[in-house]
């Protein structure tokens, strides 16, 4: 009896021990009050190319956006890690939401080394889970250097650190892109081929010439039925459904509002008599069976997968989010099945904005979190990535490899050196570009190369397909660039996406943000599935006006935000 | 308890027992009743950056915020409305199937069909959406498949897109998976009745469909009743996954759950102080629950929990 109770005893303060462990973890100050840690680094041993064994540092690293993870020993990681004496374990968003999983890491308060939080970014800041990096950059010129002061000034949160680096749009001498990575209304070389590259300049044209090709072409070869059209509606990814309207009517992504060129004003794209249109346009295609069954049912990976199978006309969505389905359609052999941008508008006489110069995003980046053992160490693996000859390693990879140097010092590739960079499986295993670590676009730091083989015209063009080469000859085009208008000088206020992806609920216009995207998941695949399009359209409408303020509570947000940045740029 | 003059001398009976169970008691106090702690937050203006300890209190009103939003008051009708299904489902599937089987005289077929229907069991929930997702499928779907060609429809019918399936497809689902499963416990319950009574029926001439009436089905009773009770409580425990996994923007209004909810306002959108007050407003009411049907089933004299 006694035993039984002096055990129960031991086990009562045990259980208090650990609990009060768990709740003090999440009592925890921010960043402001502790010290920056100064702790050992995890590291592991690999193997140089003499076959000695070398230790490295080793990080880690979640990026909340969907990637592919490199394989262990993978060869270029290990030749960055051989020259810098560090690598990065990387890991990336699987099956879960960026909001849910920076969730889950706060509410736990671990970290890994770096992270980039995505759409979570703010509630990270919010915690106070990034170290900042203003207060340790002086000994590292390569970050210190990255951004100007002005741009290092847009970044700087509220408080007036720099918590994070935006790793995108960062142009070294000038923009060399050859790829439309963006958004557009894709369409595959097939259909152009099949109608005779005819020139496509509206919504109507583009929809016209798929169900020609469909009426004409209802199976491919062996037999798969085709799909017109597909609209990816998952989550977060149904910009592929709403946002069109803003590009149709011939203005830049900004994503959230149309804002005007002249009155510098936001415009609520949702309700214009465009998006009526376009949305009316779809309608009519789902009818006729051009648009897919069971697109607004399917989630991302049966979107990719029914890309993969080359099967899809067409759909609109940035290039980015469907690469994966294109590496696969190439793997595949089938090379009539890739796609190209059209750049359309509504009505003819509109001039497209699809194509947009980079732009820098402050509202995202890569952070060292607080879990950082040795911040010191990460700012030091940060610099190194962005020296010149580490650079070409991960843009272009490994000298003879994966690309050969001429006597004047253009890099060119092999058709295996080509097959093998368009490969996933030998990507996993030997490149190792560090995406999600800061980065420059543009030129090459020798001032003769492009960043990489997509910013290199020459070897980009050589590198095509015979149908995407016959594709552009027939317009005339050399790039996927060239096949949309070029872009216009980036706006003061461009791109006003980095101000709504930072907005959070604890705000009114936030609040209206939020619910904004609520109504449109709910409504926009109802008004595209209806039987009775105008009425569909007139009760989104009107649970829309009922339900979101945006006249009164989100566009004065927006039009203080763009006065804001017109103010920054020039200088007041 | 302690009244009991032997209860020294049981407790010495026992004592073996008793040391069993600590490492479960353990576990219990670790992972169900040490994170009630953080039921504060629901009580506080809570901030990961100011922890539990120095968040603001601010009393009932993120309760007062929950039942004004008419996005959670949906996702509990939800929650009630599968939870009913699943219930009932629950009951009647695996009884029906566990007396069928017992009456299943060829051994080796019981054997087979047995194993068979426990398979789905230990399926992932994530495996098993995708194997509803394709048996529903439009484009090859068996369903649409097998309905047109017995001519119940005459062209595809878009199941995971309609509001009206939406809840019994996921009641469905959950029989295909757990139905076997369930039926073990019915079927010890059937071995432990007495043959003798069933002979017994026989030759007073009592025919299947009577013994199984007036024998196998009293003899579940209290098997039934306290499951029964037990998955009252559960009702709100409907699940996630499934909801999680098969709903889409065209059917979000019937398919999302408090369970989905939870996730989307406390961990998705960092409001973890909303998520945990909806926690625990879902727990208080499974406790309810419970404790009704238990009631119940006392005051009808029949078998109760407690």
């Amino acid at each position: 009896m006694k035993k039984i109770k002096s055990f129960a005893a031991v086990v009562m303060a045990l259980t208090m021990a650990i609990g009060m462990a768990a709740c003090g973890n999440t009592g925890n100050g921010g960043s402001d009050d502790k010290p920056v840690k100064k702790g050992d680094q995890k590291t592991e041993t690999i193997k140089n190319d003499e076959g000695e064994d070398v230790e490295v540092k080793v990080f880690t690293a979640f990026f909340a956006v969907p990637g592919n993870e490199v394989d262990e020993g993978n060869v270029v990681q290990d030749a960055i890690a051989e020259k810098i004496g560090a690598k990065c374990d990387m890991t990336w968003l699987t099956g879960q939401t960026a909001e849910e999983a920076i969730g889950v890491m706060i509410a736990g308060g671990e970290y890994p080394d770096f992270v980039d939080a995505s759409s979570g970014m703010a509630n990270m800041v919010d915690a106070g889970a990034f170290i900042p990096i203003d207060t340790l950059w002086d000994n590292y010129p390569n970050i210190k250097n990255f951004y100007t002061e002005e741009q290092w000034n847009a970044i700087r949160a509220e408080d007036g650190h720099v918590y994070i680096i935006p790793q995108f749009g960062n142009v070294w001498e000038k923009d060399t892109t050859c790829v439309h990575n963006d958004e557009a209304f894709w369409i595959q070389t097939r259909v152009l081929k099949w109608a005779g590259y005819p020139k496509i300049e509206t919504l109507d044209e583009y929809f016209d010439v798929i169900e020609k090709y469909i009426e004409a072409n209802p199976t491919m070869e062996d037999g798969t039925p085709n799909i017109g059209y597909e609209i990816l509606c998952d989550d977060w990814r149904y910009f592929c459904l709403e946002n069109a309207p803003f590009f149709l009517d011939g203005y830049p992504n900004d994503g959230c509002c149309i804002v005007d060129r002249d009155t510098h004003e936001a415009i609520d794209y949702n309700t214009t008599p465009t998006a009526k249109r376009y949305f009316q346009k779809l309608n009519e295609e789902y009818k006729k069976g051009i648009v897919d069954p069971e697109t607004f049912t399917m989630n991302y990976d049966t979107y990719i997968s029914k890309l993969s199978t080359g099967r899809v006309c067409g759909m609109v969505d940035q290039h980015w989010d469907f690469n994966d389905g294109e590496l696969a359609i190439k793997a595949a052999g089938l090379d009539d099945c890739t796609y190209v941008p059209v750049g359309i508008t509504i009505d003819k006489g509109i001039e497209e904005h699809w194509h947009s110069n980079s732009a820098l995003d402050v509202s995202n980046g890569v952070g060292i979190t607080t879990s950082c053992d040795d911040p010191e160490a990460a700012m030091q693996f940060l610099n190194d990535l962005l020296e010149p000859e580490i650079l070409t390693l991960r843009n272009w990879g490994i000298e003879g490899v994966n690309y050969n140097k001429g006597d004047d010092g253009v890099f060119t590739r092999t058709e295996e050196m080509r097959k093998n960079a368009d490969d996933q499986a030998y990507i996993n295993a030997n490149l190792c570009p560090y995406a999600y670590f800061p980065n420059y676009t543009g030129m090459d730091h020798d001032g003769i190369n492009g960043c990489d083989a997509n910013h290199q015209a020459t070897e980009f063009y050589e590198s095509l397909s015979d149908e995407v080469k016959e594709c552009f000859d027939a317009y005339g085009v050399k790039t996927y660039v060239e096949l949309c208008n070029p872009a216009e000088e980036n706006s003061a206020w461009y791109p006003m996406w980095s101000y709504s992806n930072a907005l959070t609920t604890d705000t009114p216009e936030g609040q209206v943000w939020a619910d904004m995207a609520s109504v449109k998941h709910e409504y926009l695949p109802k008004v595209c599935i209806a039987e009775d399009f105008d009425s569909a359209w007139e009760e989104y409408l009107s649970v829309y006006k009922d339900k979101c303020d945006v006249d009164g509570i989100l566009l004065p947000a927006f039009n203080k935000e763009i006065q804001r940045r017109i103010d920054v740029a020039e200088g007041k | 308890m302690f009244k009991d003059p032997d209860f020294g001398k049981k407790l010495r009976n026992q004592k073996s027992l008793l040391l069993l169970s600590i490492p479960f008691v353990i576990y219990v106090l670790i992972f169900c009743y040490v994170p009630l702690f953080g039921w504060i937050m629901a009580f506080q203006r809570y901030k990961p950056r100011d922890g539990l300890f120095h968040s603001q209190f601010i009393g009932l009103e993120n309760f007062r915020f929950l039942f004004r939003n008419e996005d959670f008051m949906i996702d509990v009708r939800n929650t009630l409305m599968m939870g009913i299904i699943n219930l009932v489902l629950g009951t009647v599937c695996p009884i029906i199937f566990a007396i069928l089987l017992s009456e299943f005289r060829f051994t080796i077929g019981k054997k087979v069909v047995q194993t068979i229907s426990y398979l789905p069991h230990f399926l992932s929930m994530i495996i098993l959406t995708g194997i509803v997702y394709d048996v529903l499928s439009m484009e090859n779907g068996m369903m649409n498949k097998f309905l047109m060609t017995v001519g119940f429809i005459d062209k595809p019918v878009q199941w995971l897109a309609e509001e009206k399936y939406f809840w019994w497809i996921v009641g469905f689902a959950n029989r295909w998976k757990e139905t076997g499963w369930d039926s073990i416990i019915y079927l010890a319950a059937i071995t432990s009745i007495n043959p003798d009574l069933y002979e017994a029926a026989s030759i007073d001439g009592a025919g299947r469909m009577r013994r199984i009436w007036h024998i196998t089905l009293p003899g579940l009773k209290p098997t039934i009743l306290i499951l029964l009770i037990m998955n009252v409580g559960n009702v709100l425990n409907v699940g996630f996954e499934l909801q999680y996994l098969l709903g889409n923007d065209l059917v979000k209004s019937v398919s999302e759950t408090i369970d989905i909810y939870v996730l989307n306002y406390g961990i998705g959108k960092g409001n973890y102080a909303i998520g945990t007050a909806a926690g625990i407003f879902k727990s208080l009411v499974s406790i309810i629950l419970i404790a009704i049907a238990n009631t119940t089933a006392k005051a009808m004299g029949e078998e109760s929990l407690y």
